[in-house]
């Protein structure tokens, strides 16, 4: 996400970042990031919640306009509630690179450096 | 205290060793810089999610083919209009559970919550189009050569002046 958001900012228009892994987005040099620590899939709040869904737009977009050095972090002081056993539930469906890795355990090594195979 | 959020809060097992490898293979850059040319109060915004979403009546993303070959993801992406709905699109990316924006597109896409700012005053305008493509890409190369700057041209025709990326 955060080399896309490098592109658009690069073409002159200005972009914030909301992450819920503010370290990885951050890694890769970017203008502005807002973190939030909310789980997968429900990164701007639960289904219905339109408070908590527009409070976190509106504090990114605070966020932006408030930063005025290129890298600036804010972390939004948003808490999730609710057991952690719903916010961590297994996806519906393994990703295939989950299901791949379960047969080819030696490929491992290759995902963590992401040294992609050419022509897979 | 300030909150401090915990990259690693929602990842276990595999994908936490994974993710701290990853954040480790990066090195310091440039980093690029456009000052916000307006105030927010008087700017075009636009939307941009990485959660693979797409218009029922749009192409899908190509699921099978990261199913054949799982070190690859649809690097496209997809015009999701000002005024879309949960019942109108799908999310395609297979690294989250997508029934929550699929229920209420804006857990992920906010839509609805873009337009009450630009009613409320706080935001210019809603642009007309937002964006997605798929985050979990290993291989971004060519979102970033071919997607990146059709999109980037039509934020510019739209005349958006500040975009918000939001990942699933």
């Amino acid at each position: 996400m955060g080399l896309a958001q490098r592109e658009v900012e690069r073409a002159g228009i200005a972009t914030i970042a909301l992450s819920s892994i503010p370290d990885l987005t951050s890694a890769v040099s970017i203008p502005r990031l807002a973190a939030i620590e909310h789980p997968f899939g429900q990164t701007m709040g639960r289904p219905g919640d339109r408070d908590t869904q527009r409070a976190v737009l509106s504090a990114a977009l605070e966020a932006m306009e408030e930063m005025s050095t290129p890298g600036s972090i804010r972390h939004l002081p948003f808490e999730w509630t609710g057991p952690m056993k719903e916010a961590l539930a297994q996806l519906p469906v393994a990703p295939p690179i989950a299901g791949h890795l379960k047969w080819h355990p030696w490929e491992l090594p290759r995902l963590l450096s992401r040294d992609v195979p050419r022509g897979a | 205290m300030d909150k401090i959020v915990d990259s690693y809060r929602y990842l276990r097992g595999v994908s936490k060793t994974l993710i701290k490898k990853w954040v480790k293979l990066e090195a310091p850059r440039e980093i690029p810089w456009t000052p916000l040319a307006k105030p927010l109060s008087e700017s075009t915004v636009a939307l941009i999610s990485t959660g693979g979403i797409a218009l029922r009546t749009d192409r899908p993303f190509d699921q099978e083919g990261e199913r054949q070959n799982p070190w690859w993801g649809d690097p496209s992406y997809r015009v999701i209009p000002r005024g879309t709905k949960a019942e109108d699109i799908r999310v395609y990316h297979m690294h989250i559970d997508p029934r929550y924006g699929e229920q209420d597109l804006n857990c992920l896409l906010p839509l609805d919550r873009l337009d009450e700012l630009a009613n409320s005053g706080a935001v210019g305008r809603a642009a007309p189009s937002h964006y997605s493509f798929m985050g979990y890409l290993l291989d971004p190369q060519e979102l970033l050569i071919k997607s990146m700057p059709m999109m980037i041209e039509h934020l510019r025709a739209d005349g958006v002046d500040a975009a918000v990326f939001i990942p699933a």
